[in-house]
């Protein structure tokens, strides 16, 4: 297997607080990889980092074999790499049906076409289904309940097709039946192609649906491995545990 | 090759008082990610407020300053509580620039009814006094204006760096996420800071009176300056503010000096667009993408 | 019952066509001419202010270059039929948008505050020019422009239906934006830029060109006004007033719709024009427009039609649940899931 994304000795820092502090870890292509690390381990500066919403100080990051360290989220998006937020972060002001039509790109050509056209609304369409948003398709995004918007997000994020989708804590506020809906989503998803690098806090999701699970602590990625291994694992128990 | 040294001179000087604004301005952006657009129309407002001081009980404005700053830090935790906070809760913060921007038009109003639209300035009996060094004119005002500046400039980095409340107004301004989980009560910390704003244009009007002849609608004037200032020191940045100012300021002089007064006006605009050409940050800000 | 959109368009232009017909007086007629003025303004400004989310408060300088502009083409010109400076206008527009595109290009690559910062500086270095650059604006003393030779019984027609086509090509831009793509992508900007870019949305271009094509008609409008008035001094062919006055009303009819600046308009100048008599004083409108609008903001944010819209909204809904028989579902958002959907889809 391939590493589809590679992070290479990178560091930011604060305000002279290293928040990552020369992390490296790769994904392997078709994977679902988890990441996790207790409060401050910086998982979040990393992500935002790897996705080009934060530039940082020193390191490379390479994604499907090309360096785009410092590229901008539009631009990975294009390539390929997609992500959600933790705060479920939609387009409150459009219909649940245009969030999906904006996610799926459109070029310059197309900006004088129509606002939602034919071709938007079937592309959209099976997506719709299979999220069981359809009922809800010309809702204002404003309008759903927290756990639609998640399934939205997740929803948008796959219009573009794309080869790697970083998850920001999916599970975040959500109930127990959403969570085992999203992870048959991933679970299908990943049959299909996608491989997924998911932040997580919930161990026991993390645990459940990820392999393998590489862990972070005080800005650098100390071990990677199976469920198994990493849960009894001393530096992973002492990251978690001690200080 | 004298007005050029004698530019640099009064454009260093002036820069002090233009620092200690933008610092203000700056201060409550860093806070509250509001550009505070009625920051030179306070300005204007405390010199109104020195000046009545001054003809009406014959109160220096420099000492009429601890007395202005007071009544300028409670109008500036007022006006945060009363038009911004309630935007906050509500989640609309895109709305705070414009809300900013009529407060400043409701101060304008306000001065013309009570002050009328001629010209006024502050005409204290040292006003016109200067010395001379080694052949250059330095005004008296301009002088203890650039004395006071510092002085108000080093509490304000005391106030920063050794308080807590300072520290927790660092704090916000890095992370305010995280700044919110440890506590950090960010209500108090914005209500605050904006008055903190406000009085650095305290500070700034009286001077501004004894320098410059004002009117109502000269916060417009003030306001385009200060904006150029912040940008070019960085959003957020007070430091950055300080040393902005002190650029554009010299810069507007040296223009003024060598080429023309009229064109000195323009300075700061072309400063504007070079730093959003060049280096859109600033000198000492962070490139934001929207992580949240 | 609502009509259909074009049906309502081709009602609110027969009533712009048919109304100067009524031999309405000169002091009615003048009246009609600002508010056309101001709804065309205010829905240029709603293009990028409204949608797009980056409020320009530098439209006043816009609206004096295309004032100067027509002046100097027309400094000592003799006019013929009268109508040659509104021939002119596409090139008053073209101007407006070519200073336009620049400014919007520096000033929009970043976030919306920096936008306002240099729309409002460069209101301030317009007027500034306006006032220093005397060989081409006449400075203080103001510049003239050649009067208009239209009979003196109908003399405010001609400015009334030039003003109404720019009004309705205004509003006519402003519904092709809403239903294309162009829309989607300022309301997605306005909602969330930084995603809105993540997901490869063009922004910048439609961005610039939604200000391009907004200055483009506030100077076409300041055009008209200066051959209106046929002196224009600079203080107020570049004020802020106009600025806040064309926000006001976007904000009062609800930004971000294509009815809404008109209404706002309609409202705000009408009684501007009727007030002026009493008020005189510029300072008490800056007092009223400044306290309208922290009002409109806080109380009424989203402006007339939206709210209207919204409680329609819900009412329709709660109709819908009644009938169905079900309890009134509550359109905002909770932070509980809808479990009744996730169960039906949950069991694995």
């Amino acid at each position: 297997m391939t590493d589809l994304l590679s992070v290479h000795d990178v560091t930011k820092i604060f305000g002279g607080v290293h928040a990552v502090d020369g992390a490296s870890l790769s994904v392997q292509e078709g994977t679902i990889t988890a990441l996790i690390g207790p409060n401050g381990s910086g998982k979040t500066t990393l992500f935002n980092i790897i996705t080009g919403y934060l530039k940082a100080d020193l390191g490379r990051v390479e994604f499907d074999g090309r360096d785009v360290t410092g590229s901008h989220p539009g631009r990975l998006y294009r390539q390929g790499l997609s992500r959600t937020f933790q705060q479920a972060r939609i387009f409150p002001q459009l219909s649940v049906q245009e969030n999906l039509v904006v996610a799926g790109g459109y070029g310059w050509r197309e900006l004088f076409t129509s606002r939602v056209g034919r071709k938007d609304r079937e592309r959209a369409a099976s997506l719709l289904e299979e999220f069981r948003l359809s009922d809800v398709s010309e809702l204002f995004a404003s309008e759903l309940s927290y756990g639609q918007r998640k399934l939205l997000e997740f929803a948008a994020v796959l219009m573009s097709a794309p080869r790697l989708v970083l998850l920001d804590e999916p599970t975040a506020g959500v109930n127990p039946v959403l969570i085992e809906t999203m992870e048959r989503h991933i679970r299908e998803r990943n049959a299909a192609g996608i491989t997924f690098l998911i932040v997580e806090h919930d161990m026991t999701f993390a645990m459940r649906l990820c392999n393998p699970v590489i862990v972070l602590d005080a800005g650098r990625a100390i071990f990677s491995g199976e469920p198994s291994v990493v849960q009894n694992n001393a530096l992973v128990l002492d990251a978690y545990l001690g200080s | 090759m004298h007005a050029l040294i004698q530019g640099v001179i009064l454009g260093i000087l002036t820069g002090g008082v233009y620092a200690l604004m933008a610092s203000g301005q700056t201060l409550i952006f860093g806070i509250m990610k509001v550009v505070n657009l009625a920051q030179g129309a306070m300005v204007i407002m405390a010199a109104y407020l020195s000046y009545q001081l001054f003809t009406r009980f014959g109160v220096d404005p420099f000492l009429a300053i601890p007395i202005t700053t007071v009544l300028m830090f409670a109008f500036g935790v007022g006006v945060e509580l009363l038009f911004l906070r309630p935007l906050r809760r509500e989640d609309k913060s895109e709305l705070s620039l414009l809300v900013t921007f009529a407060v400043a038009l409701l101060i304008e109003g306000v001065l013309s009814v009570t002050w009328g639209t001629t010209y006024r300035s502050i005409n204290a009996s040292y006003a016109n006094s200067s010395w001379t060094l080694w052949g250059y004119q330095i005004t008296v005002v301009r002088l203890w204006a650039f004395v006071l500046s510092l002085v108000a400039l080093g509490l304000l980095f005391w106030l920063l760096n050794r308080t807590r409340f300072g520290r927790a107004v660092r704090a916000t301004v890095q992370n305010p996420q995280s700044a919110r989980l440890l506590g950090v009560e960010a209500q108090w910390v914005s209500a605050l800071g904006f008055g903190l704003g406000a009085a650095t244009a305290a500070a700034a009007g009286s001077v501004y009176g004894l320098l410059y002849p004002f009117y109502p609608g000269s916060h417009y004037d003030l306001i385009s300056r200060l904006l150029s200032i912040v940008v070019l020191g960085g959003l957020g940045s007070v430091g950055g503010a300080v040393v902005a100012g002190v650029i554009v300021s010299t810069s507007s002089a040296i223009v003024a000096a060598t080429i023309s007064p009229a064109w000195s006006e323009m300075t700061f605009f072309v400063i504007l667009i070079l730093v959003l050409l060049i280096r859109p940050q600033g000198l000492f800000g962070n490139v934001d993408r929207g992580a949240i | 019952m609502r009509l259909p959109s074009v049906l309502r368009g081709g009602v609110f232009v027969a009533v712009l066509v048919t109304v100067p017909m009524f031999g309405l007086q000169h002091w009615f007629l003048n009246l009609l001419v600002f508010v056309l003025m101001y709804a065309t303004m205010s829905s240029a400004w709603n293009l990028v202010g409204g949608f797009a989310g980056y409020p320009s408060l530098g439209h006043a300088g816009f609206f004096g270059i295309g004032a100067y502009t027509i002046a100097l083409i027309f400094k000592d010109h003799v006019l013929t039929t009268g109508y040659e400076p509104f021939l002119l206008l596409p090139l008053v527009g073209l101007v407006g948008g070519f200073i336009g595109w620049p400014i919007a290009l520096i000033s929009m690559r970043t976030r919306a505050d920096v936008f306002a910062i240099v729309t409002i500086t460069f209101l301030f270095v317009v007027q500034t020019l306006a006032f220093n650059l005397h060989d081409l604006t006449g400075g203080s003393q103001g510049a003239a422009l050649p009067i208009p030779p239209f009979p003196a019984a109908t003399f405010e027609l001609p400015f009334y239906y030039v003003l109404a086509a720019l009004l309705i090509l205004t509003m006519g831009l402003t519904f092709a934006t809403m239903r294309s793509k162009v829309g989607l992508s300022l309301v997605s900007i306005r909602a969330d830029e930084d995603k809105a870019r993540g997901v490869g949305v063009p922004t910048m271009g439609v961005k610039v060109l939604a200000f391009s094509v907004s200055v483009g008609i506030t100077a076409m409008v300041g055009a008209v006004w200066a051959y209106y008035q046929s002196f224009i001094y600079p203080q107020f062919a570049v004020d802020p007033l106009v600025t806040i006055a064309i926000v006001l009303m976007t904000f009062l009819g609800g930004r971000g719709t294509l009815w809404g600046p008109v209404l706002g308009a309609v409202i705000l100048e009408s009684g501007q024009q009727l007030l002026t008599y009493q008020l005189g004083a510029v300072q008490l409108y800056l007092i009223v427009y400044a306290l309208l609008f922290l009002v409109i903001i806080l109380l009424l944010p989203r402006g007339i039609l939206p709210t209207i819209q919204d409680r329609l909204r819900l009412r329709r809904r709660r109709r819908r649940a009644d009938a169905a028989g079900a309890p009134p579902g509550d359109p905002t958002p909770s932070s509980e899931p809808d479990t009744a959907s996730m169960l039906g889809g949950g069991a694995s």
